[in-house]
């Protein structure tokens, strides 16, 4: 059995210790989720039409720009190639206010039942759609979760990740392996490896803002535990040196009071030890400049044997 | 058939007011692929090998706290590591089961022998207790002394099946971490999520906590190296336990330490 195929995509121990750009704390990176609702199969005609997702590529996407100019922080907006065909002018809107454009699949689809070479199709489908909208090819993946998914990590094939590598990401976007960037190993022997960014859904506001969906429960609205896992979050990411990977989405975050939450944990940022915040693009050269796979990269020899009666 | 023995007369040995197993359930990802769960679910498990375990190590050791490790005994071939360094912190390394699962009963016998080998291998000390549904027949012919699931009491008790009897270490739901902050935990649908943030639930456990040491009862908390490994959620363990310490008499054991004396104290019939 090679190295604990099936088992781990990384190496046994986390880096204890990384230093953060302007000698900062902690790090801070923001995803702007503009995937509009949709089911396991993507985004379809009617999810693109209906009335959140307008609210939420106009007024929405208007509050969310406007307040993370005011408190000068630089977000990374995963962006289904779907949405970027359907709002070109927003798209390019965004990143020529100094954000950036990552990919969030052709419509935001579950790839895990793909075929290798659909996969392989779509993915180029979509960096080519988002190179054309935005002027630079995306340099970031991302399969976020959708409400509706059993798993809220988001929904990966065994292919994507070497499918990135070939197509040339600098990084995958929601990794649960560790709470930094970290390296996603697809061959142990070659160390073949993509740089992955943290996530976590607890830090997701759409597990906490009318989750699942109105319908299926009361008292859905619950603003509380997502403000104090945020700010939680923001504590223990200065308290370790480690970096809050906070996902939003404006159809969600931007109605009403919610902003009033999404401004505090802004102003919190600025508050106390010092915290850098940029987009996940910038994080990832930094770290990968600093924490090359070369030395970063530590994969102990596999001990891990077959044994007969168990799991291979 | 079960028959439970409820223990008269509990008592702790002087001074000690109430004792405070805190353990971890240490799956990793392991579990998470018995499951056969996605990669990114199974990510999320590797958070806690390769990062939530070693800060929960960390913790514990600079409280000077006891702590009992339940993990399947082949976490010792995904993080053997972190198990070294549990064992040379005085930490208990306990049985999990083999890979988190009873198998077919032709394998059980050979499953608990070989977790037994894994964790004394690695640990240097024989595991005596056990966190699974193992047949207890098995589990006392393996040299198990305690169990540590189920709670027909909120003080330990003896618990037999098939003649087999053995002291449990009462575990309760209400007291283990991923019922409160892990989405889908135990397959539960998504209508019924209601992730939790860390202020709630250190309200929740302190409460359970202060009944708890008012009674003179046992509290055994459950925690896991990808849930409680989370750099927040180690923060507000920091405040409990310093809430903790703050009573006399909180005795901080392991649970093996506790299953001496309740084995010494209040002897099976």
């Amino acid at each position: 059995m090679p190295w604990k195929q099936g088992y781990t995509i990384s190496d046994e121990r986390t880096l204890d210790h990384v230093e953060w750009p302007d000698a900062a704390r902690a790090a801070a990176v923001i995803t702007v989720d503009l995937g509009p609702e949709c089911g396991p199969d993507g985004i379809t005609a009617r999810d693109l039409e209906s009335e959140d997702t307008e609210y939420g590529m106009r007024v929405g996407l208007d509050r969310v720009l406007d307040l993370l100019e005011r408190h000068g922080v630089t977000a990374t907006f995963a962006v289904p190639a779907a949405v970027a065909e359907t709002w070109p002018d927003r798209i390019r809107e965004i990143a020529a206010r100094g954000h950036e454009i990552a990919a969030h699949g052709d419509r935001h689809e579950n790839p895990s039942k793909l075929a290798r070479a659909e996969e392989a199709q779509r993915m180029t489908r979509a960096t080519d759609t988002l190179a054309a909208v935005a002027g630079a090819r995306p340099a970031g993946w991302y399969s976020l979760p959708r409400p509706g998914d059993r798993y809220a990590g988001g929904a990966l094939s065994p292919h994507t990740i070497d499918l990135l590598i070939d197509a040339g990401y600098t990084y995958f976007g929601n990794g649960l392996a560790d709470d930094i960037p970290h390296y996603w190993v697809t061959d142990a022997a070659a160390h073949r490896c993509l740089l992955t960014l943290p996530y976590y859904y607890h830090s997701d506001d759409q597990f906490f803002l009318m989750f699942p969906t109105p319908g299926r429960g009361s008292a859905l609205e619950r603003p509380a535990p997502l403000r104090a896992n945020w700010l939680g979050e923001l504590e223990a990411a200065r308290a370790f040196g480690r970096c809050f990977a906070m996902t939003i989405h404006p159809r969600l975050i931007a109605w009403g009071g919610r902003l009033t939450l999404l401004e505090t944990i802004l102003t919190r940022l600025k508050d106390g030890a010092s915290v850098w915040t940029g987009t996940a693009l910038a994080c990832a050269r930094w770290f990968a400049a600093r924490c090359p796979a070369s030395t970063a990269l530590r994969l102990e020899p596999s001990i891990w044997q077959d044994h007969p009666g168990s799991l291979s | 058939m079960a028959a439970y023995r409820h223990i008269q007369g509990w008592r702790y040995p002087d001074g000690v007011r109430l004792a405070v197993n805190f353990t971890i359930d240490f799956d990793a990802q392991l579990f998470r692929r018995v499951l056969n769960e996605p990669p990114l679910e199974l990510a999320g498990g590797e958070f806690g090998g390769r990062t939530g375990i070693w800060r929960l190590l960390e913790l514990f050791d600079r409280h000077r706290i006891g702590l009992t490790i339940f993990t399947p005994g082949r976490i010792a071939e995904l993080y053997p590591a972190s198990l070294r360094e549990a064992a040379r912190c005085g930490f208990e390394i306990a049985n999990h089961m083999w890979e988190h699962r009873v198998p077919e009963p032709e394998w059980e016998w050979d499953h608990i022998q070989k977790t037994t080998a894994a964790l004394e291998a690695i640990s240097g000390r024989r595991p005596v207790g056990s966190r699974s549904r193992h047949r207890l027949a098995l589990l006392t012919r393996g040299g198990y002394r305690y169990t540590s699931s189920g709670a027909a009491d909120e003080i330990p008790y003896y618990v037999t099946h098939d003649d087999a009897t053995v002291l449990n270490l009462p575990f309760h739901y209400a007291l283990d971490d991923a019922m409160y902050y892990h989405f889908g935990w135990l397959a539960s649908d998504n209508a019924g999520q209601r992730v939790a943030d860390c202020d709630t639930v250190f309200d929740i456990w302190l409460t359970h906590f202060e009944r708890l040491y008012a009674e003179g009862k046992y509290a055994n908390f459950c925690l896991h190296d990808f849930v409680s490994g989370r750099g927040l959620r180690i923060l507000m363990l920091e405040r409990l336990i310093g809430e903790m310490k703050k009573r006399p008499g909180v005795w901080f054991p392991t649970c093996a330490a506790l299953a001496d004396y309740c084995l010494e104290a209040f002897p099976p019939a």
